[in-house]
This record gives C-alpha cells, sequence and structure tokens, in this order.
C-alpha cells in the first residue's frame, strides 16, 4: 500500500512545475556556484574544482537552497489538510505507516532529483569559458558525486525529516515557509561557538566543518584529496543524520490521521446557537449610503491596511522571525567594530550597521513569502469568490496590502531597535542615538524594501500560483545582483539603485544622501506603476489564464487608472531626466571598460617618459581655500623645481590630477617655455624650455588648481572632500612626469590590452627605482609653507609650524610653516574638531619640546589620554635609542571612517574614525591597541620621515616592520609582558591565516605587498631578534642605520642619490650579531620559512 | 429593472461546453433557475455576477452591459456563491466589516449598523466574535447570506443557498428572499423543485448548458395537466416501461418503484391519472 502513496506522490511532483522550476534553477545557479561562494575569497593555489572547494561549495548552496527543501518536503501531508482530502483518506484502507512512509520517500526522491541539479550544474559550470585554466584540475566525476553523496545528502535527508515533521504537525503554510529561517537561526547560533570542534560538530551545512576537517592539509592534499566520510565530518554528518531520525520518529509517534482530521476547536458559546436572538421579531434592514467616490476609496485604503497589517500580525510566524532577529542580534552584537581583537563601544552606528546586516536575511524572507501570502490571502481559502465580487478597484486593496506589509517591516524595525537599545543599556552604554537608529533603518533599508516589494506584487500578479511568485522573485533577485559583476552597474537600471554606504559620525551620510534618495524616488516612481499594473493583471473573479487576464485590461483602465499610470509614468521620467542630467551630463559616466581603456592607453602612450629625468621639487607654496560645504577647493601654488642630475633638462613633464571638473590652469615658470599639449586628454603636458634647465640650476612653476562639483555622480564620488573631515595629501596636486598610479592593476585586465604584466615592486637592485623613495617621489625633500582657508568652525592642518592665525569673511585661515625640509609628502585635513594639547619635555636638553595636539570628532574622547601618553612614550623611547624628532610638533586628527588606516605624515597623524578613537579597551583582558597603533605611526615619523628607503623589494620591511619593532617596544616597557604576548600571539594567528591562503611568501628582505609578511611576520621576527642578541643591540644597529641613511644628510645617503634597501638594513642586525646566531638572522629575514613565536 | 441574457455561450478551456446559445429575461421579483448538476446554472451566475466573461452574446443590465461595466454591476450586486471560503481565524463580525468596506459602506456607523442587522437577521448575533474556521456548514451558509446582503442589493444572485440549511433555518431564508424581492432582481437556483414552487414567479430549467423551458411554474405545471400518470410497479419490470413509455420519474416508495409517464392517450395497463407537479415539468425537461 504505501508504494501506492509514494507512486502517487512521486507522480505529482512529476506533474508540477515547481519541480523542473527548482532543478533548472538550482542547475543555473550551481554553474556559477563557485565563482559566486568563493567571490573575493584569495583561493592561493587552490584550484576552482578541488574536491574541498566543490564540497564547500555545494554545503553553502545547500544551505541558501534550504527553503526549497522545506517547500517540497513540508507539504505533502499539509497538502491533503488544505484540499479536505483527508476525509477520503481515512475511507481507504491504509495504515499510518503505509501513508507516511510513502508521503516521506516520495517527496524525498523528488527532492533529491532536483538537488541533482546542483551536482549536474556545478560538473557543467567547471567547463564553461570563463576559466581560465591554471585556476582548474583535471575533470574529474567522481570528485563531485563523492561531495554530493557525503555532504548534501546528509544534510537533504536532515532537512526533509524536520521539515517534513514540522509541516505535518502544524499544518500551516507559513510555518512551513519560515523554518528555513530557524534552521538560518541554528546555523548562525554555531558561529558564537568558541570551541572550534563543537562548532564543527554543530554546522548544520558542514561549512565549518569542512574547514576542521582540512585544517592540516598542504596545498597539495588540498587539490588531491577527496572528501570522504570520516574525522569530524563523520561525526558532524552522524550528528544531524541522528537527529533527523530523532525528529522523524517523534512525529511518526505524535502523527494521527485524526490530527489530521481535527478542525479548529468550537468554542463552548456555540450551544446557544439557533435559539437566542431575534427569533421571529423582523429587524428592518437599516437605510445604508454606498460610497464610491475617491475620498470614499481612501476609507477604504485605510480599513484594508488596516486589516491586512493586523491579519499578519496574527501570524504567528512573524513573532517567530521577530524573536528570532532579536536573539540573533543580542548573540552577534557581542563584538562590534573589532580592531586587532579589540571591541569598540556600542556606539549606535556599530550596532544599527549589525542589525542591518543580520536583519536583512529576515527582510528578505518577510518579503518574499508575505508578498506572496497577502497577494493570494483571498484565493488561498477561496474567499475570492464574494470580494472580487465588490465594487471595489483592483487598486485599492493591492495598495492596502503593500501598506501592510511596510507596516509589518517597521514593526520588526522597531523591535529591533528595541533589541539595539537593551544591548546597549546591558552593556552600560546610555547614549542611545535615535536618529542614527531611525535614519538607519527608514533610510537605508525601508526604500529598498518598498521597490522589492511592489516588485515581488507584481511577479505574484503575474503568477499561477504563490511558489511561481516567490521564485520569480528570488530569481530577479539573484540576477539583478549578478548582472553587476557583468557590468551593469547604473542605477537608473539596476533596480532599486545602490546602497547609501557608510555611516561617519563625523560626515553623518555626508553628500552621499542626495543621489540616493533621488535614486530612490526614481525606482518608487517606477514601482507605483509596477503596483498599477499588478492590480490590471491580477487574477480576478474565476478567471485565470493570464492571456484571458490581459484581454480584460482595455475594459479595467478607467480613465483616472489611465491617468495616474500617465502621470506616474511622467515623474519617473522627469525623475530619470534629472538623474542622468546629473549623472551622465553634468559628470563624465565612465563605464569600468571605459576606465580600463583610459588606464592601458595611458600606459602604452606615455610609459616612454618613465624614467625621463626631471628636476626635483624643492620648496613649495600652497594657498589652498576649501569650501566644505559644497566640497570644492581652490590652489594657488609655487613649485621650486631644481635639476639634481648632472645633465642639463630641456623637457618638464606635468601630470595633472585625473579627476571629473579638476581644473589645472595658469601653469607658469620663470622662464620661456613651449607647451605640448598632445597627451592633454591624459592630463600631461610637456613644456619644452628655452634655455635648458642646467644642473644645480633652478626654475619656479606657478599654478592654479581648482575643482567645483556639479550634481551627482553615481559611483566613484569623492571621498576626499566631504562636508565635515576632509582628508587629502598632496598626490592630488600637480606631479612630474609619467605617473605609475594610472596603469592597470589587474593582471587579466592588463592581459586583454596586450599589456605585460605589471610588478608589484622593482627588484631590489633595479637603478632606476633605487633612488626614488615612493612612486613618482619627485623630491628629496622640501620646505613647504601652506596657508589653508576653511569654513569658519572647522579647523585645518598639515605638517609645519602653525605659523598664523586669523579669520576672515567668516572663515578660518592657517598658515603653516616648516623649519627643516621634509618629505614630499603631507596632507591636509579640515573639520569641526575639539582638541587635546599636552606636550612633551624631552630629559636631555638637545632635543627640542614638542608640542602635542590631538584633534578629535566631540563624542570621540574615550582614547584620546591613550593616544596622548603613546605619543609621549614613543618620542621619549625613540629619541633616546633612535635618533631626535625632528620638529616641533606631533598631531593627530581623526578623519571619517570611509578610509580605515592611520597615515604619518611629517609631524602630523591623520588616523582615522574607525581605528582606534571608538576602541573599548578593557585593560584586563584586551591589548592598548589604541595605544599601539599610536606608538606604531610614530614610529613612522623615524621610519619613512627620517629614514626613506628605496621603492623596491623590501621597502615596507624598512618602513613598516621596523615601526611594528619600535611600536612593541614601547608596548613593553609600558605593559605588562602578559599584553605583549597577547599581542605577539595575534600577529601569529593573522599570520598562519593569510599565509595558508597567499599564492606565495617572499622573505622579509624581498617582501613586496605581503602585509601578513611585513606586519605579523615582522613583528614577531623583531621580538625574537631583540630576545636572541638583547634589545640594546637591536637600537644600536638601528641608530647606526639612521645616523647612515638618514635622509639627505646621514653620513652615507649624503654621498649617494640611491637610498637605503633591506639589504643595508641586514648588515647593521649582522654586525651586532654574534657569529653563531648569524644563522637564525638569515633564516628569520632572508627565507620564508615558518616563524615560531 | 430588468435583466436580459442575450445568446450567451460559455466554452471552457478543457472542452466543456458550459453555456449554449443561453438568452433569458429576468423581471423583478424571485427568479428560479432550475437544474441537474452541471446544467451551467453556477457558470452563469457567475458571469452575471462579473466573475468571469462569456465567450460570446451579452448581459445587459438595464440597458448597461456587465462585461463592459462590471463595476457599475458590482455596486448593486450581491451574490452568494455556491461554494466560497472564509479566513478560519478571523470572527464573523470581522469579515463582514471588511467586506462591507470593499462593498462602499464606509460610513463606520451605518456600516456597524448593517452588520448588527444582519447578523440578527441570519441569526449569528451570538457567534459573531466566533472564528469562522469553527463554523458549521450551516452557519457558513448564513454568513454566505448576510455578506451578500450587505449593500442592499438591487440584484441578488444566489447560488444553491439553501444547502446544508436545517428545514426551519430555510424557512427563514425564503421569508428574508421574498421580503428583499419586493423590490430587487433574486436569481436563485437549486435542483430541489420545492424550492422554486414555493418562491418564484418566473422560472427557467437548464440542462447541458442550454435553457430548456422558461416560465412561471403554475403555468407550465397546467400545461402538462391531464397528461401524468402514475403506477407502482415490480423493480425487475423498470426498464420494460421504460421501453414502452416516456417515464419522466422513477422513485422508491416504501421500497417499490412509483413511476410517472407522460401520455397524450390514457394508459390502461394500471396506470392511474394524476395532478403534474413541478417536479414532473422538470423531469420531461431533463429525461426526455
Amino acid at each position: 500500500m504505501w508504494y501506492e502513496i509514494f507512486k502517487f506522490e512521486l507522480g505529482y511532483r512529476i506533474k508540477r512545475p515547481e519541480t523542473y522550476l527548482f532543478f533548472g534553477f538550482l542547475l543555473l545557479f550551481s554553474m556559477v556556484g563557485v565563482d559566486f561562494i568563493f567571490q573575493g575569497v584569495e583561493m592561493g593555489l587552490m584550484k576552482k574544482n578541488a574536491p574541498l572547494v566543490i564540497a564547500k561549495t555545494m554545503g553553502a548552496i545547500t544551505g541558501i537552497f534550504m527553503i526549497m527543501v522545506s517547500m517540497i518536503m513540508g507539504v505533502p501531508v499539509l497538502r491533503d489538510f488544505q484540499y479536505d482530502t483527508e476525509a477520503l483518506l481515512f475511507v481507504n484502507p491504509l495504515t499510518k505507516r503505509d501513508y507516511l512512509v510513502g508521503r516521506f520517500l516520495g517527496s524525498f526522491i523528488s527532492l533529491l532529483f532536483i538537488f541533482s541539479g546542483l551536482l549536474w550544474g556545478m560538473m557543467i559550470g567547471s567547463q564553461m569559458p570563463w576559466h581560465t585554466a591554471g585556476e582548474l584540475l583535471p575533470f574529474n566525476a567522481f570528485a563531485y558525486i563523492q561531495a554530493f553523496t557525503v555532504v548534501v545528502v546528509p544534510t537533504l535527508f536532515f532537512g526533509s525529516c524536520v521539515f517534513f515533521v514540522t509541516g505535518m504537525l502544524s499544518k500551516k503554510l507559513l510555518v512551513v515557509y519560515t523554518q528555513g529561517i530557524v534552521l538560518f537561526v541554528l546555523f548562525l547560533l554555531t558561529k558564537a561557538i568558541t570551541n572550534e570542534y563543537l562548532q564543527g560538530i554543530l554546522d548544520p551545512f558542514s561549512l565549518t566543518t569542512l574547514t576542521q576537517y582540512s585544517k592540516d592539509w598542504t596545498i597539495a592534499e588540498r587539490n588531491s584529496l577527496g572528501i570522504t566520510l570520516q574525522g569530524i565530518l563523520l561525526v558532524n554528518k552522524l550528528f544531524w543524520v541522528g537527529i533527523g531520525g530523532l525528529v522523524l520518529f517523534f512525529g511518526y509517534r505524535k502523527f494521527s490521521f485524526s490530527v489530521l482530521a481535527k478542525k479548529p476547536k468550537r468554542t463552548t458559546k456555540s450551544t446557544k446557537q439557533g435559539v437566542a436572538n431575534s427569533e421571529g421579531q423582523p429587524i428592518a434592514l437599516p437605510k445604508i449610503s454606498l460610497h464610491h467616490s475617491f475620498s470614499a476609496h481612501c476609507i477604504q485604503l485605510y480599513e484594508l491596511s488596516k486589516f491586512y497589517t493586523l491579519s499578519l500580525l496574527k501570524e504567528t510566524s512573524f513573532w517567530a522571525i521577530v524573536g528570532c532577529g532579536m536573539v540573533i542580534i543580542l548573540i552577534n552584537s557581542v563584538s562590534l567594530g573589532t580592531v586587532f581583537g579589540v571591541d569598540s563601544y556600542p556606539e549606535t552606528h556599530f550596532i544599527i550597521a549589525e542589525l542591518q546586516e543580520m536583519s536583512m536575511y529576515f527582510f528578505i524572507i518577510i518579503l518574499l513569502f508575505y508578498s506572496g501570502e497577502l497577494m493570494w490571502k483571498e484565493r488561498a481559502v477561496q474567499q475570492h469568490v464574494l470580494s472580487d465580487a465588490t465594487p471595489i478597484p483592483g487598486l485599492v486593496p493591492i495598495t492596502g496590502k503593500w501598506i501592510a506589509l511596510i507596516t509589518i517591516y517597521m514593526v520588526l524595525m522597531l523591535s529591533l531597535i528595541v533589541t539595539g537599545i537593551l544591548f546597549q543599556s546591558a552593556s552600560g552604554y546610555y547614549k542611545f542615538e535615535l536618529e542614527v537608529y531611525f535614519s538607519g533603518f527608514f533610510i537605508e533599508i525601508l526604500p529598498f524594501l518598498m521597490v522589492y516589494t511592489f516588485l515581488a506584487f507584481f511577479f505574484q500578479s503575474i503568477s499561477k500560483n504563490k511558489f511561481i511568485g516567490i521564485f520569480l522573485t528570488l530569481i530577479f533577485f539573484i540576477v539583478n545582483m549578478g548582472t553587476e559583476y557583468l557590468g551593469f552597474t547604473h542605477s537608473l537600471y539596476k533596480f532599486g539603485g545602490k546602497t547609501l554606504g557608510i555611516y561617519s559620525e563625523m560626515n553623518g551620510y555626508g553628500h552621499f544622501l542626495k543621489p540616493y534618495v533621488w535614486i530612490k524616488l526614481y525606482w518608487m516612481a517606477f514601482g507605483v506603476i509596477l503596483l498599477i499594473l499588478s492590480s490590471l493583471f491580477m487574477q480576478k473573479g474565476t478567471e485565470i489564464s493570464l492571456w484571458k487576464r490581459l484581454q480584460t485590461i482595455k475594459s479595467q483602465l478607467t480613465k483616472p487608472i489611465a491617468y495616474a499610470v500617465l502621470s506616474v509614468s511622467l515623474i519617473f521620467m522627469v525623475l530619470g531626466s534629472y538623474i542622468f542630467y546629473n549623472m551622465n551630463v553634468l559628470n563624465p559616466y565612465w563605464t569600468a571598460s571605459q576606465k580600463q581603456t583610459f588606464r592601458a592607453n595611458y600606459e602604452k602612450t606615455l610609459k616612454p617618459f618613465e624614467y625621463l629625468p626631471q628636476p626635483k621639487i624643492t620648496d613649495i607654496d600652497l594657498l589652498i581655500e576649501l569650501y566644505p560645504e559644497t566640497r570644492s577647493y581652490e590652489v594657488k601654488g609655487t613649485y621650486r623645481l631644481e635639476n639634481t642630475t648632472a645633465e642639463v633638462m630641456q623637457e618638464i613633464h606635468i601630470q595633472k590630477w585625473i579627476a571629473a571638473h579638476l581644473e589645472l590652469g595658469d601653469v607658469v615658470f620663470d622662464m620661456a617655455v613651449t607647451e605640448n599639449r598632445a597627451y592633454s586628454k591624459f592630463g600631461y603636458t610637456v613644456y619644452t624650455l628655452q634655455r635648458p634647465l642646467q644642473p644645480k640650476a633652478s626654475i619656479t612653476m606657478k599654478f592654479t588648481q581648482q575643482s567645483y562639483p556639479k550634481g551627482f555622480e553615481d559611483t566613484d564620488s569623492d571621498i576626499r572632500f566631504v562636508h565635515n573631515g576632509t582628508f587629502f595629501n598632496n598626490e592630488i596636486l600637480p606631479t612630474l612626469g609619467y605617473n605609475r598610479r594610472y596603469e592597470l592593476n589587474e593582471e587579466t585586465e592588463r592581459a586583454i590590452f596586450a599589456l605585460g604584466s605589471r610588478r608589484k615592486k622593482a627588484k631590489i637592485d633595479d637603478a632606476n627605482e633605487r633612488v626614488n623613495a615612493r612612486s613618482g617621489g619627485d623630491a628629496d625633500g622640501i620646505n613647504l609653507e601652506m596657508t589653508i582657508g576653511t569654513s569658519g568652525d572647522q579647523t585645518a592642518i598639515t605638517s609645519g609650524k602653525l605659523v598664523g592665525r586669523w579669520t576672515k569673511n567668516n572663515r578660518n585661515y592657517f598658515t603653516y610653516k616648516t623649519n627643516e625640509p621634509i618629505v614630499n609628502f603631507y596632507s591636509v585635513v579640515s573639520a569641526v574638531y575639539d582638541v587635546k594639547k599636552d606636550g612633551w619635555q624631552p630629559a636631555s636638553g638637545i632635543v627640542q619640546a614638542v608640542d602635542l595636539e590631538v584633534y578629535y570628532h566631540k563624542s570621540h574622547d574615550y582614547n584620546v589620554d591613550r593616544m596622548i601618553a603613546a605619543m609621549k612614550q614613543s618620542l621619549s623611547y625613540f629619541s633616546t635609542h633612535f635618533s631626535p624628532y625632528p620638529y616641533q610638533q606631533l598631531r593627530i586628527m581623526e578623519f571619517p571612517r570611509y578610509r580605515e588606516f592611520a597615515q604619518s605624515f611629517p609631524g602630523a597623524i591623520p588616523f582615522s574614525e574607525a581605528l582606534g578613537f571608538v576602541l573599548d579597551i578593557d585593560d584586563d583582558t584586551d591589548v592598548d591597541m589604541a595605544f599601539f597603533i599610536t606608538a606604531h605611526e610614530v614610529a613612522h615619523q623615524w621610519f619613512g620621515m627620517q629614514i626613506e628607503s628605496a621603492n623596491v623589494q623590501g621597502q615596507h620591511f624598512i618602513l613598516e616592520t621596523l615601526s611594528q619593532y619600535a611600536a612593541l617596544m614601547v608596548l613593553k616597557a609600558n605593559y605588562s609582558e602578559e599584553k605583549v604576548r597577547q599581542f605577539l600571539a595575534l600577529q601569529k594567528e593573522i599570520y598562519d591565516d593569510k599565509r595558508k591562503k597567499a599564492t606565495s611568501e617572499p622573505s622579509l628582505a624581498l617582501v613586496t605587498n605581503e602585509d601578513f609578511v611585513y606586519y605579523n611576520k615582522g613583528a614577531i621576527a623583531m621580538y625574537k631578534l631583540q630576545q636572541l642578541i638583547g634589545e640594546e643591540q637591536v637600537n644600536k644597529a638601528l641608530q647606526n642605520f639612521i645616523s647612515d641613511w638618514r635622509s639627505h644628510t646621514g653620513t652615507i645617503k649624503a654621498t649617494t642619490d640611491r637610498y637605503a634597501t633591506s639589504r643595508d638594513l641586514l648588515q647593521y642586525f649582522r654586525d651586532v650579531t654574534p657569529e653563531d646566531l648569524q644563522d637564525a638572522l638569515h633564516e628569520w629575514f632572508e627565507t620564508n620559512a615558518e616563524i615560531k613565536e | 429593472m430588468k435583466l436580459v441574457i442575450d445568446n450567451v455561450s460559455k466554452t471552457y478551456d478543457n472542452g466543456v461546453k458550459a453555456l449554449q446559445n443561453v438568452s433569458l429575461e429576468i423581471p423583478k421579483g424571485m427568479f428560479g433557475l432550475l437544474g441537474p448538476n452541471g446544467a451551467g446554472k453556477s457558470t452563469l451566475m457567475r458571469t452575471i455576477a462579473t466573475l468571469q466573461d462569456a465567450d460570446n452574446g451579452s448581459i445587459m443590465l438595464n440597458n448597461i452591459s456587465v462585461r463592459d461595466n462590471k463595476q457599475a454591476v458590482r455596486k448593486i450586486l450581491g451574490y452568494l456563491p455556491q461554494q466560497f471560503g472564509v479566513y478560519p481565524k478571523m470572527s464573523a463580525e470581522v469579515l463582514l466589516q471588511h467586506l462591507a468596506v470593499l462593498k462602499g459602506l464606509t460610513k463606520k456607523n451605518e456600516r456597524n449598523d448593517m452588520v448588527n442587522a444582519l447578523l440578527h437577521k441570519t441569526n449569528l448575533y451570538d457567534v459573531r466574535k466566533q472564528n469562522l474556521g469553527g463554523f458549521s456548514g450551516g452557519m457558513k451558509q448564513r454568513f454566505g447570506i448576510a455578506q451578500a446582503l450587505l449593500n442592499n442589493p438591487r440584484l441578488l444572485i444566489v447560488d444553491e443557498p439553501t444547502a446544508g440549511l436545517d428545514p426551519k433555518e430555510r424557512n427563514r431564508f425564503y421569508n428574508l428572499l421574498s421580503e428583499i424581492a419586493e423590490n430587487t432582481i433574486v436569481i436563485f437556483s437549486t435542483h430541489i423543485v420545492d424550492d422554486i414552487k414555493e418562491l418564484c414567479t418566473q422560472m427557467a430549467i437548464m440542462n447541458k448548458g442550454k435553457v430548456v423551458l422558461t416560465g412561471n411554474p403554475l403555468q407550465l405545471m397546467e400545461k402538462l395537466h391531464g397528461r401524468v400518470y402514475q403506477k407502482t410497479i415490480e423493480r425487475r419490470a423498470l426498464d420494460a416501461y421504460k421501453k414502452q413509455y416516456t417515464v419522466i420519474n422513477d422513485k422508491l416508495f416504501l421500497g417499490k418503484p412509483i413511476i410517472h409517464i407522460v401520455s397524450d392517450t390514457v394508459p390502461n395497463d394500471g396506470f392511474v391519472p394524476i395532478d403534474a407537479s413541478l417536479e414532473d415539468v422538470y423531469f420531461t425537461q431533463i429525461n426526455p
């Protein structure tokens, strides 16, 4: 008998369109599965079709599409209940066992068929032409089948058991939909488990399990070993299959046919029915008035919105989602804004970012399923035969449903906000910024949901049933995201537009808000059109074929509807034109390929000039007027250029900073020149001097530069010039000669334009680059004088001593001047600041006193004292052990979190809002990272400002590793040994993690851009060195190194035009290292052998 | 006020010809639509109730085309379908309020009065707070009646309204209907012949998508007068009688078949002349 039921179930599935829809969808999705799941993940030497990669991709895709499992497995029993066929079933001589076994197996086999799409899709995907040969191993079908059997099938079984039983016992379709969420919550909860092994066991999709499973594998093993059921994977699979079996057993016991048949209970009141009221007394029906005017429709809309909202609020599934959401937030908010292992204060913007990220899944689930639920609300219970015969225009109920769903989002948002506030209070943080909460949800998320709700309604209206509608919406979601990778990014055709981006406490949403609002209005108008169309396409009455419905549109298209469509379309087009005018007319809109072509042409045309001898800048005089309100500026500048070579120079090549609306004008030399503008499309001008520039001779160049942004851009809006927190450096000013920064970087892109591969760093003995301290350094030390004007509430800061300060026309002006040459690398910041001032008095009289200043955003005062302490301690240590500090001031300036770094310029350290200002440092458990980062940046005042290093391999060994060492010594002097060990352990962890994923690992001496080598390994290696030979010895070596190579005045540097390299540095270390320890030195610094802590 | 159905046909996608050239004129008052299951009654009523369109032909209500001007018809329409669903977790009162809003009762106090009055009329007042999911078939049917009357319809279409009602409820309902029918077109479908006889001044019999007879029930019975005979027979002889006579009806009485035949001449053979009932009229049309 069970076989009959089984056959029936299979037959049912074979006839259903969803079966093929799901299968096809999985097939297509899996074809890009690896690229999708592993996007942005550094694969290193691991191949895209390595068994491990296949298994992880399969696990992840199965996880994402658990919802399909729910849709197939949750409904078989429910279906009998829904369509009232249960009564027929009881009559049959059917046992519970036959019934359940048949239904379960039939559905499970169908499910396996559907998910085989994953298997075939991934196999086909590996043969697709977009892979390059080097990324793949030879095709091996067995690897796919093995991963599918080991990873996917048990997960499906577990999901099937759980979903089958919940669907059967709850008999509610909405439960079937939402149980996917519960599993997701479960998955997220496992992420919070700190015990790795336990986390591996409890991951239902086996992703962490696979990571654990393969953690000791070498690269070769990762590419070859199959995924078999053993070790942690076996335990994981047994655990989940076991749970599935238990649930199934429990469900089997709990289920009985009478459960299926049981109707909701009748209340006892009904005993009275039929006797009491009004028997025999004729009640005249009251007089009523019917209204079909516009104002009546408004009342109807209000009543219907209320009606649908209340009906959604009655759904237990909704409150389950709210509950899950709150729990997840509480768990996940434990670590916020973590920087090097230290968490930040639970400031509202962190909480809201966390809430947004975690809740997105819930919102999308609500959007997908509740839109289906609402649109099919009448039809699902056959109530439409009543409501469709009423005279209400179709647009009114559908609008009411839309409003109801939006209200539901808002209820969820409010409950999440309450959770956030609870979390903050629980952490003892009471600065609830309600406006940040509200803007975070109601400005950043709600418009997106509104626009997509219009879309989901539209897809539901043209679909034959709810499932197809949900799937069309889901496919659209994915396609809309996917086209982004194909270069379809313009907000005018990218449905819904883009996200708002980062919220900075300094700058709020800044100038990003305006285009965002316009774009959202534009898509809202489009959404309204969709809504009207939906009301026309929607199934009405008993006519269900789409074609027949389309035929009735003409009669439904009443004048008001037609006018509405026309006027909204007009608004849509006007908004679109306005946006187009801003993005594509006022501002140049460049597609990705146009940008690439430009860069490629730049390189092809101008590369021959790369090492053309050019004069060096020796003096810079600038007058900068900043207008933060409009994000514009004007610069009047003077460069003094000197021929430092031994040959005469005929030409001066000036490269303008390439940016929209930037104008470089009035370039005037104090000598007659002829101008060659052949390369003007690259902003590159060649000036031929009428009298050649003799060696040692100088020439003065004056210029003006200005930038007035117009309208708004689609992407690439400048983050340097903002309303509050302007931060730029001298890269935006004219440079000399060819500029490598415009070259294409990506190897694949370079290949398209037939450009050879680009070296990340020149070889250590590259003669051309050994004389450069940085790419396009243009100078060997400059004198800088700068006057900056900014708005009346802002302070502008750059390097040098503040020699003048005044106010004119309600604008603040500051003049800074350096007392000694600095490297040609300086920045300007301007913002509304609070300032903390202090001073550092040197112990010995040789060194001068230093003014210390920290400029910070008013509420970010948490760690200012730690920074001041770090500045003082660092100055003391470094000036005692390395060399004197050359300036009379040291400033830290906070800038908005669009960029997350701190950077040293002569006497000035711009420091990101995201980095140290809001860290919640617990001195018992945390390393004082605000202190360490500050010390590291202060160290750059030596390694970077005093010692410059040749722009070749190993450059960052000198600049970054030595700064790490210096900061570590300051940390060691001020904190316990335990903190130092904790810091080193973190370095080791990051190093291990990153080197495993890296394609290659150079030695410190030849390091290029591998930050895990020069930061993390470097810190460990230097710490070991000072343990080995003593801190004194290391410091002595560095002291000698600085005194010999100090820029321009060092005893060796003064005799050569090249800069120091890692080879020079290592020689100083060797000199202080005993003969028998030289091997260790070699191993740590000149090989890539793994370093032990 | 007059509903004119002219030459309406409807064929479903599966090939079933639900309506074939149906023409009817329905005046104010009760109009009965009689016919076996599958005769096309519900299709015709759904078409009048604007839920679906006919393939061809027209339905005009006071010179308004139902097909092209659905909203105008819906404003005065009350419709009780043969089968309908309700939200199980909602009370009768709330759902009536909801449907009243849809029908344009936007004044809150009028709406409340109307809903209350109808709850009394249909004897649901005591259970108005109870979830509809817990309603019995009869209660649900009464709810259906209440919702059909919310907007004081001028055109009331009730499809098999008495199914599931007990005799007492049925009588209440008939009283209500005839009260309303004084200035309303009431179209009333059933396959129970007695219902029509009790209520309707005009009727039509439908079979296999066609209107086979229209008229006043009494006049129709008059036409058969003197031509109907009855006889109690043995069960096994039934086939033989069917061959010999125009047997329009056979039913059991005390376990033995009684057959009715139509005959212009007086049959002997033990047949007794009887008065023609509406049922006989019906069966002459359905079982010719």
